[in-house]
């Protein structure tokens, strides 16, 4: 009985493990409107887009970073792919915003509106925690 | 209640529920906020501080359109009460197209803010910041109208050094700048019995250059300013023949950690003539200062900096020619738009934020300071 004790907590904790495992590998999609010509985006060009710093991708092509205005994926994104908490984004986008030196990107309530937003605009760069078939928008890999 | 609190609110309250709109792609962004000052001793920065003053009142809005992907306009509004300077009246603080050919070069053009060190050109933008007062040897509040923007332009841009030597950033300006006729330093020499009849201002040149290094977080860089300034005073003028500024800075952020540091040194040889009379007044402005910040949880923040300025033209024994000031702060930011500020100052010297008028009975050496602010940003 003991025994049996043991191995139903053991069985617990690990599942408490395994669920806090698969939190931390909680990833987000990453979503470019449909007739952008690009596939993959790097690490580097990423963070630099949602920074301000590049303007383009690397075909050329005008990219149109937009975010979703809170919630997990946005803050997994932050984390993630910009090495940033939302509170940090947000000050240095105000900063550049009250400074004259850039405009902030445009921000959704839902992820719904976000990947309409994204499917009706060219050059659109957003990401979701999920998405179903939509053939509007293409998922991109992100390199090193 | 300062006069300037009620339209504040009344923009925020018209504005804060487009919280950032973008009507028909004009983004619209804005910011208010209402300090209290509270200093042993000496009035300062103009207000009756050692009995407690609201006199501080700040607010903005912005407009900008992307007419292109290359090309962007905007305007910002500013209206500030900061004890007797500033006043009613709406100021432009920016107003420029930009155009923005690369990523490697764009230029902006119209009335363009100033970089000078880290915090130049985002003095005024109190959202961003811990500090309620950003050092003030380097940033003086009641000062800064005069830094903030020049008329004229500016390029800009990036360069990619590669993946070990991180990357390059560049701007360089050039224009005409003026005094704020309701700022510090035209109450300054008001009090010392001139008065303008016209704005006082000059060309002014300058860069920047700053190194995003390939250590995450930590960045380099030095800015560059030429300034003159001529004006006309009753019975006389005012001159301040081209003086060259610089100021190197560094900061590194890791994690939950800010460290920041910057020196400048700033010279300035003013002339005066009344009449058949000419007055000389030499500066040497040595400035630096040094702060830390640790962000406690998602919505606290805090942090210390030590400022310092002396004028090494004259006896920096006297405490009208030093000013030291530790800083503690303190912020807690209860949402996405609001916050609140604490801060408490520990003030040696008097050369910097005083003012004869509200110290009639003269100035002790040191003082204390305690310091709060709201703050609205959409």
């Amino acid at each position: 009985m003991k025994l049996s004790n043991k191995i139903r907590w053991l069985i617990i904790v690990l599942g408490l493990l395994g669920c806090c495992s698969a939190a931390r590998a909680q990833d987000v999609m990453l979503l470019v409107n449909k007739s952008s010509q690009i596939s993959e985006i790097s690490a580097a060009d990423l963070r630099a887009i949602y920074m301000g710093t590049k303007t383009r991708f690397s075909d050329g092509s005008h990219a149109m970073p937009v975010t979703l205005k809170g919630g997990p994926a946005h803050e997994v994104f932050l984390k993630n792919y910009l090495a940033q908490r939302p509170d940090e984004f947000r000050a240095q986008w105000r900063k550049a915003v009250f400074t004259g030196q850039g405009a902030m990107p445009r921000a959704f309530d839902s992820e719904t509106a976000l990947i309409e937003f994204i499917a009706a605009t060219p050059g659109a760069l957003g990401y979701v925690s999920h998405i179903a078939a939509n053939d509007n928008v293409k998922l991109l890999t992100i390199t090193k | 209640m300062p006069r300037l609190l009620p339209l504040c609110v009344l923009l925020c309250v018209c504005l804060g529920t487009l919280q950032a709109q973008d009507l028909s792609g004009i983004e619209i962004h804005g910011f208010a906020t209402q300090g209290f000052l509270y200093s042993s001793n000496n009035n300062y920065l103009s207000m009756k501080s050692s009995s407690g003053s609201l006199q501080w009142t700040d607010g903005a809005i912005s407009f900008s359109d992307s007419l292109t992907d290359n090309l962007r306009v905007g305007i910002q509004l500013h209206i500030y009460q900061l004890g007797e300077l500033g006043g009613p009246n709406l100021q432009v603080d920016w107003v420029s197209g930009d155009y923005r050919v690369s990523d490697y070069f764009g230029f902006r053009a119209g009335k363009v803010k100033t970089p000078i060190g880290l915090f130049n050109d985002s003095q005024d933008v109190d959202a961003v910041f811990l500090w309620i007062l950003l050092p003030q040897s380097a940033y003086p509040i009641d000062n800064k109208s005069f830094y903030l923007a020049h008329l004229g332009g500016e390029v800009y841009g990036g360069l990619p050094l590669g993946r070990r030597a991180g990357k390059l950033n560049y701007r360089a300006y050039a224009g005409y700048n003026s005094l704020d006729l309701n700022g510090g330093y035209v109450k300054q020499a008001a009090d010392a019995g001139l008065v303008f009849m016209t704005t006082p201002g000059g060309k002014t040149y300058g860069g920047d250059l700053r190194w995003d290094t390939p250590l995450t977080g930590f960045t380099i860089g030095s800015s560059a300013l030429v300034q003159s300034l001529d004006g006309a005073v009753v019975g006389g003028s005012l001159r301040v023949p081209s003086a060259f500024v610089y100021a190197p800075y560094a900061q590194f952020q890791r994690g939950r950690f800010y460290f920041a540091g910057e020196y400048r040194r700033q010279p300035a040889n003013v002339t005066v003539t009344l009449g058949p009379d000419t007055f000389q007044s030499n500066v040497d402005q040595r400035i630096w200062f040094a702060m830390a910040s640790y962000r406690v949880s998602k919505n606290v923040h805090a942090g210390s900096y030590y400022s310092h300025w002396v004028d090494k033209s004259g006896d920096t024994s006297q405490p009208g020619n030093y000013s030291k000031d530790w800083a503690v702060s303190g912020r807690y930011d209860f949402n996405a738009y609001f916050y609140g500020k604490i801060e408490g100052h520990f003030l040696h010297g008097t050369a910097l934020g005083y003012y004869q008028n509200t110290n009639p009975n003269g100035l002790q050496p040191n003082s204390n300071m305690l310091a709060a602010k709201i703050g609205f940003s959409f």
